[in-house]
């Protein structure tokens, strides 16, 4: 048998004698080791050809945090929309808001970061009421968790990730 | 509207299991056939499968027909997958209810399955974080942990819920799940322990958070016409109500009280004609134990900020005002999205028909209700159960 399959290709493509090799019996084929990736990624594509709101980020690479406001209705959009889900107007214009807010709640991410953020554990992320606007914003806050507090002053802090790509984060202020 | 029953329901044992997706629907599939007698397979017309991420977890989507085939099932009515997140299961069994009650389908079977332990629990995070707006929340490390300890710190801070207030409904959880052999968490677990375990996220311990957990439940529904003739101890839906309030951050009006769960409460009741003092047992969404005690208050068990009051007294124990998750809740029982709302109601089922252990069992349970949140609490959905027709 041994002799018969000597030579022979295996249905994976490699031959027989490399089984021989390794210690393999010929009917059995050794596939190539294929990486796939575990996760998809969190950061989604954020120019032109993959979003509509291509510009929050664009801005925001330049330091302007940006969001959409219903020229129907008034309502401020968060996270920036192509049409209003208060009135279903899409005549939206982009407004910057406020670099800078208040701490309205705030813990520590020890355990359990999904993928890509296993390395940064632990660290802060919080809900920050921005001034003026009110509007509350969830993000990493780049401040100790021991050195946070209820309604601490914060501000705004953009963050370069790989492939071009920016995420907003805060910051305790001075 | 016609009236629906419960006849049936299985469980497969929920833990960190040798098996795989597959292999926890044939068992919860076989635990609810063998359960429900005078049931012929055949009519069964209509088949509801929640499950939150089998996608993720599985790597399988279009998973109706899938176990449609384990169980050898063929549904001529109505079938599908419904995804809620965490309230997966309870979704299957709205729908199937709503397709009963309506005149549409006769026999339906519920089953809710998850996977989620899987070599890489980094995956299982990831999984998880993606229940949140992924983009905008998910993508700053937000997932259920963070969300949930939030709730608990304004919590503490608005109405002085203390660290033991929390660790108590742990204790309560794990000394019921010890009763129940298909629960993840075997061993009691008391309030000091609960304090020592690690921190997750402060102020939540490893223990005030529910477990990665691997399991499936399946139960049977019926029209009225056929439970008179299949058993002698149907129970019945007797109302429903969910409300949603959004999923993004930015929608999350306050942390520490759920107006979309007060509303879905008062919308059960109605509908199911009670009132919050006709409860005799409840199975509530103890994803972390600052969640049961934000559930009292919201539920109505109790006023707004006297949650912590409610466990300390015992209000919640056997005894007490209402007895809440006697099967050992999520923290107990672990939390395998899809199964959870489905285990909940099996528990239901089993307390008014007096099969449970003696360590659990409510005296003479008339109506119980189950609920679900899913994802950030974003969305409340309640079920009400009837011994009486």
């Amino acid at each position: 048998m041994a002799e018969k399959g000597k030579g022979q290709e295996t249905k994976a493509g490699g031959k027989a004698e490399a089984n021989t090799a390794k210690g393999m019996p010929g009917w059995m084929a050794d596939l190539p080791l294929v990486q796939l990736p575990l996760a998809l990624d969190f950061c989604s594509p954020q120019t032109e050809d993959f979003t509509r709101v291509s510009r929050f980020f664009d801005e925001l690479r330049k330091g302007r945090l940006m969001t959409t406001k219903c020229k129907a209705c008034g309502a401020l959009n968060w996270p920036p929309r192509v049409v209003c889900p208060e009135c279903q107007s899409d005549d939206l214009e982009w407004v910057e808001l406020p670099r800078t807010g208040k701490l309205w709640a705030f813990t520590e991410v020890r355990l359990g970061a999904p993928l890509g953020m296993e390395k940064d554990a632990p660290f802060s992320i919080g809900i920050v009421e921005l001034d003026v606007v009110g509007l509350r914003i969830l993000a990493r806050i780049d401040t100790p968790y021991d050195k946070l507090d209820f309604d601490r002053p914060m501000e705004l802090v953009v963050a370069k990730m790989p492939g071009e790509r920016v995420i907003y984060r805060f910051k305790a202020k001075g | 509207m016609r009236k629906v029953a419960v006849v049936g329901g299985g469980l497969s044992h929920w833990g960190i299991r040798k098996a795989n997706w597959r292999e926890l629907v044939q068992e919860a599939g076989k635990a609810v056939l063998d359960d429900t007698r005078n049931l012929d397979k055949k009519d069964i017309d209509s088949l509801f499968v929640g499950a939150a991420s089998p996608d993720r977890w599985a790597f399988q989507c279009h998973v109706a027909p899938l176990v449609a085939d384990m169980l050898g099932v063929y549904p001529t009515r109505m079938m599908a997958r419904t995804e809620l997140a965490c309230a997966s299961g309870q979704a299957a069994v709205r729908y199937a209810w709503l397709a009963i009650a309506s005149g549409f389908s006769d026999v339906a079977l519920c089953l809710g399955v998850e996977k989620m332990n899987n070599p890489n629990m980094l995956e299982s995070q990831t999984t998880m974080a993606a229940v949140l707006d992924r983009e905008w929340d998910g993508i700053h490390g937000a997932s259920a942990p963070p969300f949930f300890a939030m709730c608990a710190q304004h919590h503490m801070k608005h109405y002085g819920t203390t660290r033991r207030q929390m660790s108590l409904v742990a204790e309560k959880n794990h000394r019921f799940s010890t009763t129940n052999p298909f629960a993840h968490f075997q061993k009691p677990v008391p309030a000091e322990k609960v304090e020592a375990s690690p921190m997750v996220a402060p102020p939540l311990t490893l223990f005030d958070c529910s477990g990665i957990t691997d399991g499936a439940a399946a139960v049977i529904l019926v029209s009225e016409e056929r439970a008179k003739k299949m058993t002698d101890t149907p129970v019945w839906i007797k109302g429903s109500g969910q409300c949603s309030g959004g999923n993004n951050s930015a929608n999350w009006k306050s942390l520490d009280t759920w107006y979309p769960m007060q509303v879905a409460a008062r919308e059960a009741f109605r509908t199911a004609g009670i009132t919050v003092d006709d409860l005799d047992l409840a199975e509530v969404h103890d994803c972390f134990s600052i969640s049961e005690i934000i559930e009292y208050e919201d539920l109505g068990l109790c006023k707004k900020g006297e949650g912590g009051k409610f466990i300390e007294d015992g209000q919640s124990d056997i005894g007490g005002k209402v007895a809440v998750n006697t099967r050992g809740g999520l923290l107990g029982c672990g939390h395998p999205l899809g199964a959870t709302g489905i285990g909940q109601i099996i528990e239901i089922c089993q307390q008014m028909q007096a099969k449970v252990p003696k360590a659990r069992q409510v005296p003479d349970p008339r109506i119980g209700l189950t609920h679900n949140l899913s994802g950030a609490a974003n969305v409340h959905s309640i079920l009400v159960f009837g011994r009486d027709a």
